[in-house]
């Protein structure tokens, strides 16, 4: 709400994950292929083999083409994406690291003419030379990771930072190591499974299959180290961050399971190819960059979906109020925006009446200011979905947003603002998927209720507190239920009908049963 | 309806340098960007004419091969040179070029595609540059007009970051960002300077070809010489009537800067404008005696303190607009003396080893070392 926000039809979400995932794609082979293409070279020139040299100098257009081209503008892209949509977050990365940034800039610039000199030296340098380009562009390469893993890392784990803003402490925090070794095990891999492309259009049989099994060596090993270094990563990672990817966050729990699939069936493939490695076609090597794309695609994905609700961890959400209030935030913490209200905090909303006759108005420059870094009204993490599938008239969305930190696992960062404003957003999500009050209470058996109201925060097993504490008796249950505030504080004032109130005690006892999770401690209440 | 001061609040971060060192940085990098893209954009206008001019045979058809060769390496120069600038531009004025650039999201995010777009047809056309006949100059028109159009979308983000008072009807208008900056009266006239430069400037780079032939082919170098000296001279000549109706199209309080309201900022006009004026005479001596030396030394060192000139105005013009909200005091400091060093000794190591690397190349004087085809 200090900086405008654009207004992105489909998500604004998706265009930077758009943008991130295919400039991940090409940057991590942008650092492997560099190795692959020296290491390569060195190994035809000891065996003399003029044919391996000739495809691997078509492979070096090949990668300047993919790296250099789309690499770098994709690189500048995130910078553009970034900026427009979380300028707050960019703000404060770029007052932070810009030194990391400079430095990353001089890693940048070289990794640029090494690059091209090599590219162009194929015909012109004596090979102990061109070999030296080839090893300071890996270098200048792979040092860039080295630094820009630090920052993004520090975006997960924010470490000591958030208390003394020391530049290296957020830098070297928590999952630094893991996941520098972990990028680097896939920057290896993507050095194989990209030349596997440029391979499988060359038309010698013999020298096509010593190129896949050549490749096989990059792609089997680097892989076959991913899920140790990821178990050490996911380690290092708090508990409670990670717990995301586990259930409560739908996000995260099924981009972990691509990634964990993705990268099997990656693993897979290249062993496939090995099969008959003389034969390999264009469409099989597209397939392993696919899949490939995909399994790292996921992984970028759950480590963004963990993240939230922050964008920098404990520091910075990912609506761009600050999580604690702290000197220079500009009035945007989560505490002062409480305070103060939304409308006078936000410099950009043009409908600022709470009085007047356009609340939805008024709504949706709320909803714009501090949902739409994540949500669209009816696209990508569209709130008409998620409004129609639990059926939330006014009422109920208005006392559910209350509760919003609770949600998945605490995904969301908590609704800022008045009441008054809270309800203003309630009138402007009903008008984006109108339930009626009677709609609302319509769900009469357990699991529906259950799925309606409950399961944002309530997860089925038996340590969580409905199933652990809500009594058996289900007539006690259905009267207990009456008053959820009264039950613990927390919860969001929601009515339910008494045969709800029933079907759902009901429904309880019946999963505790089915699953064994015996009787409330107590006797519950 | 908006809250009386649009500017959006910085962070809590401290600059972790003093003020002077990115402004320093800002504007040195801008420079060495400006002259890459200088290169890239005028070079580009200058070999598309001389194909046309010389559709039947002359040195046109060369000189368009010669350049368009070298595009696959002006535009990453440029990019490269570019993100530095933009590196220090978002520490010093984040607040205004953020809030701009989300004014005009999605045309400022479209730059990218067309630079991706550009970038594909300048290595097409280099790696099609032997053959006859095709489609490279038809290729190389679309990119080098995808870049010209690029540079008129920078123009119009920076002059929107300037003027803070058009943001919030343009935003409102269209949150979903479709905004250009068009009403700015000095957005044409500011382009127009910047382009009319970038051929100049891209003469001096065709001045830099010929220079390359000069002992290999005489005759060619010398029509190269002839025609990128000719063109940095009327495009320069062109900056006079271009420079006078950008100076014009300012607000009168900022156009009083350079007539004397500041003495620093009427200086620098006065010495930039001399510097044009020596640097065609100096061309125009280099072209009549043939004196390639005069042309790609003298000519470009004179020009270069003009450029340098330009670009602290350029700078000053800045500050100017954005005076009633934005100043160097407003920013604490706490300088990352952790990591500053380590940047700096990088940085020289850096250049150094460029260096070493262009040289050992045979370029930027180096002579190349033993050269041995490979198979």
């Amino acid at each position: 709400m200090n900086y405008p926000v654009w207004d992105v039809a489909f998500g604004a979400g998706l265009l930077i994950a758009l943008v991130a995932i295919l400039h991940v794609f090409v940057s991590h082979f942008a650092v492997g292929g560099g190795l692959f293409l020296v290491v390569t070279e060195h190994r035809a020139r000891r065996k003399n083999d003029a044919a391996l040299l000739g495809w691997l100098k078509k492979h070096t257009r090949f990668f300047v083409l993919v790296t250099v081209v789309f690499g770098a503008i994709s690189g500048v892209g995130i910078w553009f994406t970034i900026a427009l949509i979380s300028p707050t977050a960019t703000s404060n990365l770029i007052h932070a690291y810009v030194w990391g940034w400079a430095i990353e800039w001089v890693f940048f610039f070289l990794e640029i003419t090494a690059a091209l000199l090599y590219l162009y030296g194929w015909d012109k340098l004596e090979p102990r030379l061109h070999l030296w380009y080839g090893w300071i562009y890996f270098g200048a390469a792979y040092l860039s990771l080295v630094i820009i893993n630090g920052i993004i890392a520090f975006m997960l784990t924010s470490g000591s930072w958030t208390k003394n803003h020391e530049f290296w402490k957020g830098f070297f925090n928590p999952t630094y190591f893991p996941s520098l070794a972990f990028r680097t095990a896939i920057a290896l891999a993507l050095a194989g499974i990209y030349a596997l492309i440029t391979a499988s259009v060359e038309k010698d049989a013999g020298l096509k299959a010593r190129i896949v099994r050549w490749c096989a060596w990059w792609i089997v090993p680097s892989l076959a180290v991913l899920p140790p270094l990821g178990w050490w990563y996911i380690r290092r990672i708090p508990a409670d961050v990670w717990a995301s990817a586990r259930g409560p966050m739908p996000t995260a729990t099924h981009y972990a399971g691509f990634a964990v699939v993705l990268l099997a069936v990656t693993f897979v493939l290249a062993l496939l190819s090995l099969l008959k490695p003389g034969r390999m076609h264009l469409s099989f090597s597209l397939l392993v960059a696919l899949v490939a794309l995909g399994a790292m695609g996921s992984f970028e994905f759950v480590r963004e979906a963990i993240r939230k609700p922050f964008v920098i961890s404990n520091y910075l959400y990912a609506n761009s109020l600050y999580s604690t209030q702290i000197p220079g935030d500009g009035g945007f913490s989560v505490d002062e925006v409480n305070a103060a209200g939304v409308l006078p905090s936000a410099k950009w909303a043009s409908n600022r009446d709470l009085a007047g006759s356009n609340l939805a108005g008024v709504g949706h420059e709320i909803f714009r200011v501090e949902c739409e870094s994540c949500h669209t009204a009816n696209a990508y993490r569209g709130l008409k979905h998620y409004i129609a599938l639990r059926q939330w008239d006014e009422s109920k969305i208005q006392a559910m947003a209350g509760g919003l930190e609770f949600m998945h696992n605490g995904v969301m960062p908590p609704f800022a603002g008045t009441d008054a404003e809270r309800g203003v957003l309630a009138v402007y999500l009903n008008t984006i998927e109108p339930i009626s009050a009677e709609a609302a209470v319509a769900a009469t058996d357990g699991q529906t209720v259950f799925d309606q109201n409950c399961s944002m925060c309530h997860r089925v097993n038996a340590s969580d507190p409905l199933f652990k504490n809500l009594t058996s008796d289900p007539a006690a249950a259905g009267e207990a239920l009456k008053d959820l505030t009264a039950l613990f504080p927390l919860m969001p004032d929601l009515k339910l009908t008494g045969p709800q109130r029933t079907a759902l005690a009901e429904w309880i006892n019946a999963q505790r049963s089915a699953k064994g999770f015996g009787n409330p401690a107590q006797g519950g209440k | 309806m908006m809250q009386s001061n649009p500017i959006p609040a910085l962070d809590p971060n401290p600059l972790p340098a003093p003020y002077w060192v990115f402004k320093l940085l800002l504007i040195v990098t801008f420079v060495l960007h400006i002259v890459a893209m200088n290169f890239l954009l005028g070079g580009g206008v200058l070999a598309l004419t001389a194909k046309w001019r010389a559709k039947n045979g002359g040195f046109g058809g060369r000189l368009f091969s010669d350049v368009a060769k070298k595009m696959p390496v002006l535009l990453p120069a440029t990019i490269t040179l570019g993100i530095a600038p933009l590196l220090f531009v978002q520490v010093l004025y984040g607040q205004f070029f953020y809030t701009s650039s989300i004014v005009m999201a999605w045309p400022w995010f479209l730059v990218l595609a067309m630079l991706t777009a550009a970038y594909y047809g300048f290595y097409y056309v280099s790696f099609r540059s032997g053959q006859h006949g095709g489609k490279a100059g038809g290729v190389m028109l679309v990119s080098v007009i995808l870049v010209f159009l690029i540079g008129f979308l920078f123009s119009n983000n920076l002059t929107l970051s300037q003027t803070p008072a058009r943001w919030a009807t343009k935003y409102f208008a269209d949150p979903g960002g479709w905004n250009l900056n068009l009403t700015e009266p000095a957005l044409i006239p500011r382009f127009l300077h910047f382009f009319t430069a970038a051929v100049a400037v891209g003469g001096i780079f065709l001045v830099f070809v010929a220079l390359a032939n000069w002992k290999r082919d005489r005759e060619y170098a010398r029509q190269v010489l002839q025609f990128g000296g000719k063109a940095f001279m009327y495009a320069t000549m062109a900056q006079f009537v271009v420079g006078l109706v950008f100076l014009v199209s300012l607000p009168r309080g900022l156009r009083m800067l350079f007539m004397g309201d500041s003495p620093l900022a009427a200086t620098l006009l006065l010495v930039g404008i001399t510097g044009g004026i020596a640097a065609i005479f100096v061309m125009s001596g280099a072209l009549r005696n043939e004196n390639i030396r005069a042309a790609a030394l003298y000519a470009p060192g004179v020009l270069a303190v003009t450029i340098a000139c330009m670009a602290v105005m350029r700078d000053l013009l800045r500050d100017a607009y954005l005076s009633p909200y934005f100043h160097a005091g407003q920013f604490a400091v706490a300088t990352q003396w952790s990591v500053l060093p380590l940047f700096l000794a990088l940085f020289v190591a850096g250049v150094i080893l460029w260096l070493v690397m262009m040289r050992r190349y045979g370029l930027l004087g180096g002579k190349k070392e033993i050269e041995r085809p490979q198979p």
